[in-house]
């Protein structure tokens, strides 16, 4: 971490929940096959329908996790099943009642399809006759409870939010609590849906790419986006660790000056989330590979946590994916072809809409 | 590991707003009086009539178009920092911010709903207020503060976890400065998710009484600056009180009702005095999360019982300020620092009977303490237990 005492952690096992499937495997499989169109998401308020990354229902209906979650809704489902892969991934075995364990999470924006079936609840059915099952859910921490109680995990739990950099500062916290020994290892991930009403926010608000070719190298000042949803998790820990996938080496959300040591790649969460994309044209690009994966996930807040995880794929497989949208007016240096390669050093950056930027990198 | 015993943590500043007063000094003198300032909500229609503590008045300056979770944020924050001496001064250090909320963090404006659901608008108005509301982020933003910036969403933890979270970047050298709390406002959702839980009490709330019949809901902010006692020192001030440990568990048992058993409460309170490298013995009282829930007392009185013994000085200040949700967390660490400063606790207000079944009583009237430490409970939805050790210099 910038100016601190942090000096990085292991990348012990990884889950994912994204359009493409569930799993490290599906993410490989998407990666290496490139671009495939979104569905469209149909919506009666838009008149019409804007594609949106969302993750297909079979890949939630996963009975031997999720087993005793009858009531969790899509979003705590995501969260569940990234997260126990991650630990499934890792191979660490992790006793019952352990607090060993920590638990961040991040999401920009919550449960919001429970937030909004509460409301339908206090417009249907009046400000007394609720349902409190929806109450219960509709707090963004469910996702977390979920999480500690299907690992029966005892230890530190915390969920974040914030819309640009919440899996920023939630790997932040996690190196904290790891390097204070509240716990040993933590798992840190974000959690992000769509719902029609975000969908409908964002054709107000955004430029959306009616073809969901969300094109990362622009760095337009009026960028397109195309909406999309999942789950991706990380056991971090200072330990060794038998195969890890790589190092986070560090994160930061202010005072990002370019890093002493330049990265061998630079992925670009410029996915038309927050506003004008200007601010990466002034990242110095010499020498560096240029890549961005969102059109294999979707725009979404938590991005960064899909572009570590496809950077960790990178890092242990020695392999550069092609970027799934190749235009390139600005000629980078883009990662064209899925091929071998020789990677050391890979720096995820993100601009919010201030024109502030946030950086993880990851280290073999 | 970070070797926590050379990493003390001063509380510079205070602040807080609720229905207790609109500032620290309000809200000790309502203290002390034994004032409780509740009545059926007036800040929007509804059918409950439950008594709610809403805060009287936020000035105007506060007003900048945002959420009145925003607001409240925002009026606690000036006061934490006017006190902490450091108000417009902070442009060589790292400040960081970190919040608790539950309200802020949804777009939960039933008006914004209904419009959409009757005609497919919408009215971008509520939209823009919650896009650009992010507690930490304007909080940063307004105050010129420079540095990493959380918002905490653990239910009712969410304050006290907060300020767990900035202990965690001033041990590690993330920021040099924290502002840390939280906040939030009385909204129709809380009031009727509390209600459909069947745990909204139609009279005042009683923590720990016998014939408590569960919460009564506020509103506020409480918020805490916190620096890193090396920097602090550097500007030629001693500490008066320090943030000494923090200690956060997961019950892993149910969504809304805590573990039986407490261990999970237990394990927090035992994380944060080991942190503050204390024994229980050295605790001269303990603020309470004390919601007036059937579950909630009889299950801390329990856990204080077991970790601290009978005698424990204890005592809740919800009867003061209703559960203000992701504000309790920050509020009570603001009350805890400053009955430190001013060697004293109030009655808990609302408790008459002993429960036998909880075994102990909180504080009944005005208590003297001595002692340096202090410590502050909160448990949360989701099964979050949170606990923060406050001392005073020696």
């Amino acid at each position: 971490m910038m100016s601190s005492q942090l000096k990085g952690m292991n990348i012990a096992g990884m889950g994912v929940v994204f359009t493409g499937g569930r799993g490290l495997a599906s993410l490989d499989t998407s990666l290496r096959q490139g671009f495939a169109p979104p569905q469209m998401s149909k919506s009666t308020a838009l008149k019409g329908s804007i594609p949106a990354y969302r993750v297909p229902e079979h890949i939630l209906k996963d009975k031997s996790v999720l087993k005793g979650f009858r009531r969790a809704d899509r979003f705590c489902r995501m969260a569940v099943l990234a997260a126990w892969d991650a630990v499934q991934d890792s191979g660490v075995i992790f006793e019952a009642g352990s607090s060993s364990l920590g638990i961040i999470m991040a999401s920009a924006l919550g449960p919001h399809s429970t937030t909004f079936g509460f409301l339908d609840n206090v417009i249907d059915y009046g400000d007394n006759n609720v349902s409190p099952k929806l109450f219960s859910h509709s707090v963004h921490n469910t996702a977390t409870f979920y999480i500690a109680k299907v690992l029966d995990s005892r230890g530190p739990c915390t969920t974040l939010t914030q819309f640009a950099f919440s899996f920023h500062e939630a790997l932040i916290a996690a190196e904290a609590w790891l390097a204070e020994g509240r716990c040993d290892y933590v798992l840190v991930g974000g959690v992000d849906e769509t719902h029609t009403v975000m969908e409908h926010i964002s054709a107000q608000k955004l430029r959306i790419a009616n073809d969901g070719r969300i094109r990362q190298f622009d760095f337009s000042e009026t960028p397109i986006a195309a909406p999309g949803e999942g789950a991706v998790f990380f056991l971090v820990t200072r330990q060794p660790t038998d195969k890890p996938h790589c190092r986070f080496a560090s994160a930061s959300t202010f005072d990002t000056k370019e890093i002493a040591k330049r990265p061998d790649i630079r992925m670009v969460d410029a996915d038309g989330m927050a506003g004008s994309e200007s601010p990466y044209r002034g990242l110095d690009w010499r020498d560096v590979y240029a890549a961005g994966y969102s059109p294999i996930f979707g725009s979404t807040m938590i991005g960064t946590g899909f572009h570590c995880a496809a950077a960790a794929l990178m890092l242990k497989g020695q392999l550069r994916y092609a970027c799934p949208i190749k235009d390139n007016p600005h000629g980078l240096r883009l990662c064209e072809r899925t091929e071998p390669a020789s990677i050391e050093r890979i720096e995820c950056v993100r601009f919010n809409c201030l024109g502030k930027k946030a950086s993880v990198v990851l280290t073999r | 590991m970070l070797d926590l015993n050379l990493m003390n943590v001063a509380i510079t500043g205070l602040g807080a707003i609720s229905a207790a007063g609109g500032n620290l000094s309000e809200t000790l003198e309502t203290f002390g009086l034994g004032k409780r300032n509740a009545a059926p909500v007036s800040l929007f229609p509804t059918s409950l009539k439950h008594p709610s503590f809403e805060v009287q008045k936020i000035p105007e300056e506060w007003n900048r178009g945002g959420s009145r979770t925003l607001q409240l944020a925002l009026c606690a924050t000036n006061e934490a920092l006017e006190d902490a001496g450091i108000k417009g001064d902070v442009s060589s250090l790292r400040v960081g911010v970190c919040f608790g909320t539950t309200a802020a963090s949804q777009l939960n404006d039933v008006d914004f709903y209904r419009a959409y659901r009757e005609t497919g608008t919408l009215r971008m108005d509520s939209v823009d207020r919650f896009l650009k509301g992010n507690l930490a982020e304007v909080v940063a933003h307004t105050f010129d503060l420079h540095g990493p910036a959380a918002v905490v969403v653990n239910a009712c933890t969410s304050g006290a976890d907060a300020i767990g979270m900035a202990l965690s970047w001033l041990r590690n050298d993330v920021c040099d400065v924290a502002v840390a709390g939280g906040s939030d406002e009385l909204n129709l959702i809380a009031l009727s998710g509390f209600a459909s839980l069947g745990i909204l009490s139609e009279s005042l709330c009683a923590p720990y009484d016998r014939n408590r019949k569960g919460l009564n809901l506020g509103e506020g902010a409480g918020v805490l600056v916190l620096e890193s006692e090396a920097v602090y020192s550097a500007r030629g001030a001693k500490p008066k009180r320090y943030l000494m440990g923090y200690g956060s568990s997961s019950d892993a048992y149910h969504l809304t009702a805590p573990r039986p058993d407490g261990t999970g409460l237990e394990s927090a309170l035992r994380t944060a005095l080991n942190e503050a490298n204390i024994k229980p013995d050295d605790v001269s009282f303990v603020n309470a999360h004390g919601t007036a829930t059937l579950d909630n007392d009889k299950i801390e009185g329990a856990v204080f019982t077991k970790v601290f013994g009978k005698g424990t000085k204890f005592l809740s200040t919800k009867g003061f300020t209703g559960h203000t949700l992701g504000a309790a967390g920050g509020l009570e660490a603001v009350f805890t620092t400053a009955a430190l400063d001013v060697g004293w606790i109030p009655a808990s207000a609302g408790f008459n009977c002993q429960d036998e079944e909880i075994g102990i009583s909180p504080v009944s009237e005005r208590t003297p303490i001595a002692g340096r430490y202090a410590v502050s409970t909160s448990l949360a939805f989701g099964g979050n237990n949170s606990a923060l050790v406050i001392a005073s210099a020696e």
